[in-house]
């Protein structure tokens, strides 16, 4: 990996709710063009790594690089998270799509108030991303109108609207029927083949095995393993990461 | 029922209607409009929780929800006299109204407020906005659809209350109908006949209502 086109990296990162601690010592850095797939348990702090590199949580303690400066995580201003925001994507598990717009309305909302876009310009690159995620006939749909797999579209749409040097999914597969996963995931393959830097927390083997670049296992708040993708599979080091690919692989059988 | 009731009737009408459209009316609409700002700014501050506010808040609550209206009425118009404060029986009457209506409108906001999903103020967040927009623009929408039925529940609690405020000397619909039942001795008539305005108005109110839920409902059909 090379120094230049690390683009995040987070060192130290710790977190507790109440008395117990969900991040212990988190370390991960993230290349530029990189696709991370983020496994675990249930439990296993998953979520709460990618919340507080978004600062949706609040660290306990922690050193955050980001786009050449470097920052404490335990003490963030509210300049500094607006700014890193806005280079920054989130799509959630169960989508958070704005109930009162439409989904081209979704999209345009951060660009319009968020970065004070013009309305023709932010329609005109809504309109685009729409098209890429294949919504762009249903952009004046509400989300109650919307099954949870165009939700997911639109809400990824909504992150790539907004031009981010990364994108954090948390699960975005999980919350839907079976049926409607492959529509979410090819989007999301088209968006890591056009070289899109992304940061996967999923359960979905087949998409870390074939799209992600590198693979990463967390067990009880740290990182367990951290390789590229092909060795993460083939040769794991840690016996927990071989335990858990077997239990994975066994129970989709 | 006899001509010359008939006529007291007819002649009446206009009497009390007038002050209705004079008085009611639009004394109904400022007070609302303030209260539902009382309402929001009272409830984003519980919903803030910081602590001094809230104490505030709370006990703002407290003492408006545990008093009577007529009471309140009272102690605005005629007590305030009393050490200085002169204010209008209109102008007491609206800000009574407000600072009333407004208690039990922050409750409803409140609710409402919390019903919409914390997950898209998330959302909001990661796509740039700051706290105002996000709760201009999504949240206060979405409660405000929540809020809309109980609220035009409200609105025409209030609108009949306002009969109180003949008690505080405002030449409103109720003093007007009680100054023709003096002069003709028709109570029974002309209390139903007024009542039947009353009645009138508040039928307009619940069918705008109805549109208003109508039209809120465009997207969020299921
Ligand atoms: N807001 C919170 N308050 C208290 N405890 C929390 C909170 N959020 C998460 N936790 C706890 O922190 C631990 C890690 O949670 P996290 O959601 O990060 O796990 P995860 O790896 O994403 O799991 P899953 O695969 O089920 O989504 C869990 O034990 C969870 O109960
Ligand atoms: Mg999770």
């Amino acid at each position: 990996m090379s120094e230049e086109n690390l683009l995040i990296s987070v060192s130290g990162l710790r977190k507790r709710f109440n008395d117990v601690e969900v991040l212990k010592d988190v370390n991960l850095s993230i290349t530029k063009g990189d696709v991370i797939a983020i496994l675990g348990s249930s439990g296993s702090g998953k979520t709460t790594l990618l919340r507080c590199m978004n600062f949706l949580e609040k660290a306990d303690a922690g050193q955050l690089f980001f786009d050449g400066s470097t920052y404490d995580l335990s003490d963030m201003d509210r300049k500094s998270i607006v700014s890193i925001r806005k280079k920054t994507g989130f799509v959630f598990q169960n989508y958070n799509l704005f109930r009162n717009k439409s989904a081209l309305q979704n999209v345009t909302e951060g660009l319009i108030t968020g970065r004070k876009m013009n309305k023709e310009k932010a329609v005109q690159i809504a309109r685009q991303q729409l098209d890429k995620v294949g919504m762009l006939d249903r952009q004046d749909h509400y989300p109650s109108q919307l099954s949870g797999g165009q939700q997911q579209r639109v809400a990824i749409a909504r992150a790539m609207a907004t031009d981010p040097e990364i994108i954090y999914f948390d699960e975005p597969t999980s919350a839907l029927d079976p049926e409607l996963i492959g529509e979410v995931l090819s989007v999301m393959r088209d968006l890591a083949s056009s070289g899109m830097t992304m940061a996967v927390v999923t359960h979905e083997m087949n998409f870390a095995r074939n799209v992600s670049t590198r693979s990463v296992f967390m067990d009880g708040g740290v990182i367990v393993e951290d390789k590229p993708t092909r060795d993460f599979f083939e040769a794991p080091d840690s016996e927990r990461t071989k335990k858990f690919i077997n239990f994975i692989e066994e129970s989709r059988k | 029922m006899s001509d010359r009731l008939i006529n007291i009737l007819i002649d009446s009408f206009p009497k009390i209607i007038v002050p209705g459209l004079i008085y009611t009316i639009p004394m109904t609409a400022i007070a609302f409009a303030i209260s539902l700002i009382i309402a929001i700014a009272t409830a984003l501050i519980q919903i803030a929780d910081i602590k001094v506010l809230k104490n505030i808040a709370r006990f703002y609550i407290w003492i408006i929800r545990g008093t009577p209206l007529l009471v309140q009425l009272f102690v605005v118009f005629y007590g305030l006299g009393q050490i200085g404060i002169k204010l209008s029986p209109v102008v007491a009457g609206v800000l009574t109204f407000s600072i009333n209506e407004g208690a039990y409108s922050a409750e409803t906001m409140r609710a409402a407020f919390e019903s919409v999903p914390k997950g898209q103020m998330e959302a909001g967040e990661c796509v740039g906005m700051s706290y105002w927009q996000i709760v201009r623009r999504i949240v206060l929408p979405q409660a405000m659809r929540t809020a809309f039925p109980p609220l035009s529940n409200s609105l025409i609690s209030m609108m009949k209350d306002t009969s109180l405020l003949a008690n505080i000397t405002v030449a409103e619909m109720f003093m007007s109908a009680q100054r023709i039942v003096a002069r003709t001795y028709e109570p029974l008539w002309i209390y139903i006949e007024v009542g039947a305005i009353y009645l009138i108005f508040s039928t307009f109110l619940t069918m705008f209502q109805r549109y208003g839920e109508k039209k809120l409902n465009t997207y969020q059909y299921k």
